[in-house]
Order: structure tokens, then sequence, then C-alpha cells
């Protein structure tokens, strides 16, 4: 992967790169060439109507948020998944939900596939919707409207024993600056999930968690970046997070 | 020969927020508690626990009273008939406008620092209780102050204790009843702005009493029985047993509607009051012993616990009639005046008397003519 400087180019070349990568297939029948023909194809993906009931949905079940742990714990159930998981969720465009819930209430009823070491959360999936429908029925979806608070710096280990390649040290930048707690979990969600599945994060990986209030600017080298709508401009887009080149 | 000791029994219904007419619904619900407090009184210890106070706090009366002084300013309700209040709470709800938990703050506060009743409710209650007294029912505290015993962190704090609350307001969520271990369903008790719901108050309320009784009854509407189980699954875990004893609501033309959307008219509890003064059983020398007795029969024993049958005029008159003739029989009945030995097969295996068992028992042909012992403590 080419590092690169945060541009606007570079945004829609994310956003676009992400389809690409999730369905090849459909890639070439559709328009990735602005912001606003970005956001008619996402429509098009995500609608109620077209998602396929079959298509891979992971579900993170949240009691207590902490950022930084909850980033490493996210890293440890991508890194687990079998292959035919990876590519179903990645098909899926790593489609999650958040839900509240408190995982050691649940774990009798619930086989989960990941639960962070301290209980405050679990990971189910990704499967069929079907597969969880128990679970989402008696959980409610996670609320937390918040702005996201800029925190110190904190680096992370990715959990695991490294690879083949040697662990890697890696920032990864969250935008504050209207962005709820729960916008910030989904972006960074996304950012990680896709960033394990792309071999950027493997086991062992350093990351430093910086926020600030927007990505604009950045001056680091960027492998990854999670794109979405503008807070401010609805027919542009903004980076919400990003994975930079090794530091 | 060995009494066994009398147990402590705790009514606990669901309330009517003072915001709008008393209906048929709550007629059966009121009258149904009513002759289970009298019945069970005389074989128990019995408390029957009615706080307006616990639930004002609730978005649809502290709503409604924000609503009231912003859209009416300076207003003398104590001119206002209930159907009148009741116009303005449809109103409200028509008007569809949310608001915030600070809009609401300045209402919430009042109750819960200074027992304060907006007048519009206040004057609801004043009329209620007029119709308590005409029906013979026990008030069990309808314009007093009784606050919870909790304040709602130490409940939020009680709950959390023995592991049944998710709270996650340090990220600007809700806070949530959490039953799912025992695979009951989350429930958000506390919005993530900060508003309580009724099953909140009925937690603050219920949470220390519950302990200091030997067997707790829960009364409730058929549609509240998703939150009345996690309720009472609750409460069971403080120690003594819980029943709960949900009552139908009584459809009008078929229909079962909450009487935010009106469709109450001519079927209100002064409505009926007035109806009734001018049927015959009323104009007979039994006056309200007749109306007591008769819609008790009626809202009882003639509709039961389920919600098949709409509302029937003519039923009710009916009852009405038959009230009329059993307290004839029954003055001329000898009475054995065991009031104990009366009641006491209505009990099941529970500590409380059943209402509509009892109920049933004064009907039937060949049955003898009522105590009147028994009439004058539990229905008139």
């Amino acid at each position: 992967m080419t590092p690169f400087p945060l541009s606007s180019a570079a945004l829609l070349k994310s956003a676009a790169d992400r389809v690409r990568s999730a369905r090849p297939e459909l890639a070439d029948g559709l328009d990735l060439s602005s912001a606003q023909a970005l956001r008619t194809v996402r429509a098009g993906l995500h609608g109620p109507r077209t998602a396929p009931a079959d298509e891979a949905l992971a579900v993170v079940v949240i009691r207590r948020l902490d950022l930084p742990r909850w980033v490493c714990e996210t890293c440890a159930f991508a890194l687990a998944l079998a292959p035919g998981e990876r590519e179903a969720w990645r098909r899926s465009f790593t489609r999650t939900v958040y839900l509240a819930g408190s995982p050691a209430n649940l774990r009798e009823r619930f086989a989960f596939a990941h639960v962070a070491g301290d209980d405050s959360v679990a990971w189910a999936g990704p499967a069929p919707g079907a597969e969880t429908a128990a679970l989402r029925r008696l959980l409610k979806a996670f609320e937390a409207a918040h702005e996201l608070t800029a925190q110190r710096s904190a680096t992370v280990t990715v959990p695991g024993r490294p690879g083949t390649r040697p662990p890697a040290h890696r920032e990864l930048y969250i935008a504050t600056a209207r962005v709820s707690v729960t916008g910030a979990l989904v972006h960074l969600n996304h950012l990680l999930a896709e960033a394990v599945l792309d071999g950027l994060i493997g086991p062992g990986d350093r990351l430093t968690l910086r926020f600030v209030p927007r990505l604009t600017g950045l001056g680091a080298q960027l492998a990854l970046l999670r794109v979405d709508t503008d807070v401010h401009r609805p027919d542009e887009l903004q980076a919400y997070a990003a994975l930079t080149t090794e530091v | 020969m060995n009494v066994p000791p009398r147990k402590n029994v705790l009514l606990a219904p669901v309330t009517v927020t003072p915001t709008k007419p008393l209906t048929p619904s709550h007629l059966k619900g009121l009258l149904w508690t009513d002759v289970m407090f009298r019945a069970t009184a005389p074989l128990a210890a019995v408390t029957y626990r009615y706080s307006h106070t616990t639930y004002h706090v609730t978005e649809q009366t502290v709503g409604f009273w924000e609503y009231l002084d912003r859209t009416h300013g300076e207003t003398d309700y104590t001119q206002l008939s209930e159907e009148e209040i009741g116009e303005l709470y449809v109103r409200h709800r028509a008007e569809g406008r949310p608001q915030s938990a600070e809009v609401l703050r300045p209402y919430r506060e009042a109750v819960e620092h200074g027992g304060w009743v907006h007048p519009a409710s206040e004057r609801m209650l004043r009329l209620w209780a007029g119709h308590y007294e005409r029906l013979g029912m026990h008030d069990p505290g309808l314009r007093e102050h009784q606050p919870p015993g909790l304040g709602l962190e130490e409940m939020v704090e009680r709950l959390g204790t023995v592991g049944l609350v998710l709270d996650q307001r340090q990220c600007g969520g809700p806070v949530y009843l959490d039953l799912t271990r025992y695979g009951m369903p989350l429930r958000r008790i506390v919005t993530a702005d900060g508003r309580p719901n009724y099953l909140a108050c009925a937690l603050r309320e219920l949470l220390p009493l519950v302990p200091w009784y030997d067997e707790v009854v829960l009364l409730y509407d058929r549609e509240l029985d998703a939150d009345y189980r996690l309720l009472h699954r609750v409460l069971t875990s403080l120690g003594p047993p819980v029943r709960r004893v949900p009552i139908g609501r009584v459809p009008i033309e078929g229909k079962i509607t909450s009487a935010r959307h009106g469709g109450w008219r001519d079927h209100t509890a002064g409505a009926l009051l007035r109806a009734s003064d001018a049927t015959d059983a009323a104009a007979g020398a039994d006056g309200d012993d007749a109306l007591r007795l008769g819609m008790r029969l009626y809202f009882i024993a003639t509709l039961g616990p389920g919600q098949q049958q709409s509302f029937r005029h003519d039923l009710l008159r009916h009852c009405l009639t038959v009230a009329a003739r059993l307290l004839r029989r029954s003055r001329s009945a000898a009475g054995a005046g065991d009031l104990a030995g009366a009641l006491e097969p209505h009990r099941r295996g529970h500590a409380y008397v059943d209402p509509y068992r009892l109920a049933c028992s004064l009907l039937g042909k060949g049955r003898p003519a009522p105590d009147p012992s028994l009439l004058s403590a539990v229905f008139l």
C-alpha cells in the first residue's frame, strides 16, 4: 500500500477503494467519481431493502467503554476470525451493530466470539443476521450521544503472538469535533477491522491513539483512512479516523 | 387453639396520572383494588400504597404541567371539570412537541423538593376524591404528599449492588434495568438526558418497601405486562412472594384506547355517576349503597379480569338493579356475622382475597342472601 498525504483527492480515492475492495464485482459498474456519486452508491448498498438476510453482521455488546482498551479488543476480535468469516464480513463492509448490554449476564445464554478480559465488551459474529437475532431482541442499541472528548494520547499493544513480520508501530488519529462517542465507535471499528483484514494490523503491533478535533492538515504519511460525509457539508467527504504508516 | 399470625400484605396498584378523567378502565382497576383491600383487611395487616407524589415526575404528568403553563398562563383551574382538564391533556398529547429534560426540570424539582402539585392536577385529584367518596372507595391518600423511599440515584445504586442495572450515563447513554441474565429484555428506565419513566418511579417506591412485607400484590393494566414481569423479578429477589394481578382494560365500542386520545365522553366516572342518579335503583331507599354495590358487581363480577367485553351502559344499569335487590334481601337475612369465615375461601393459597371470586360469590340463582356485615365491610 502506497503512503499518501491527506487531501480531498485522497478522501475520494479512499472511499472508492473501500467499495472496490469489498465488492470488486460491482465496482466496475458503479460511479465512484465524486462524493455525491459515492453517497448514492452507499445508499444503494446499505439501504434496508437491498441488504440481503445472509449478509454478515457483527454484534458488539458494550457494558462500559474505555476507548484504548476497546481499540485493542476490536483488533483481537478481527484477528481471530476464520478465513470464511473475514471474506463475508469484508463483503458486507464490516457491518456491525452496537448494543448496550452486560457480557457477564449474557455469557450463559449466548456464545460470543470474543469477550474483553474485564467483561466490558463482547463480540458476536460476523454471521447472517438470524444468528444474532435473539441477542439483538434482548438488548437495545448502544446510545452514547456525548461528543467524544479528547484524551491524552495512549499507546496500546494488539494482543497475540507476532507472526512472520516484526511488530509495527502506527499512529491512529481520531476526529472529535461534532463526533459522538457512538459515531467514533463506528468509524474506528470499520478502520480497525479493515486494517486487520488487509494485514495492516497484526498481533503484537503497537497503536498510538491521537485525538484531534479534525484530521485536516495531517502531516503524517497515511496507510488507511475512514471517510464519511463531512459534519458541516453534506456534499463533501471528511476523514474521521486514520492509520499512519509505521513510525 | 393456634391462631396463625396475621400477615403483612402490601397492595401496590399502578396509579392513574391526574391528567385526564377516570375512564371505565381506570374505575375497574380502582374498584378491583378497593375490594381486594377491604376484603383482605379483616384477615391480614394490609397496606394500600398509592402515591401520586411518586409518579408526578413522569413525563406524562410534568410534561402536561409544562404544556399548560406554556400555553395557558394564568387559569383558574378550580372552575374546570375533569372533562375540561382532560380535553387540555388530549390537546397536549396531540401537539406531540418534544419537551427536553431541561424544560421539565423545574417541575420535577418542585415535586421532589416541595411536594408541589400543579393546580390542574390538584383540581383533578379533588374531583376524584369526590368520586371515591361517592363510590365508597377507601382514599389511599390521593392528595397527600407521599414521597418514595429512595431518590433516583439511590435507586440506581441499590440496583447496582445486586447487579441489576446497566448505567451508561458516563458516555451520554441511559440507565437500563438489566435482567438479561434471566433472559428478560433490557429496559430503559432513565433516558440519556435524565428523564425517568414510571418503572424507575415504581422501583424508587417499592425497593425499600417490599422487604417489610410477607406478601406483595402488584395490580396493573394488562398492557403493562412486560414491565410488570420485570418488576416482579426484581422484587421477588428481595424476599417476599410477589403476586402479579393483571387487570384487563374496558374497551369502548370494541376499542381499547389510551385516555390520551380522548374518546371518553359519556364514559367518564363523573358521567357514569350522573347517569346512575337517573336510575330506579338510585331513586330507591338504598341510594348510594345500590350504586356502590352495583358498580362493583359490574366492574368486577360482570367484566371479570379479561378485556373481552366492551363497556355497556345497559349492563351497568342492570347491575345497579341487581344490587338494589341483593341489598333488600340482605336486610332481611339473619347474617351469621362470621366475616373472616366468609372471606377465607377466596384467598386460594395467598394472603390477599381475590376480588373476582368474592364478587361472583354474591351472584347466581339459589344463593343465600349476602351477609350484611360482608356487604358493609367490603362492598358499600
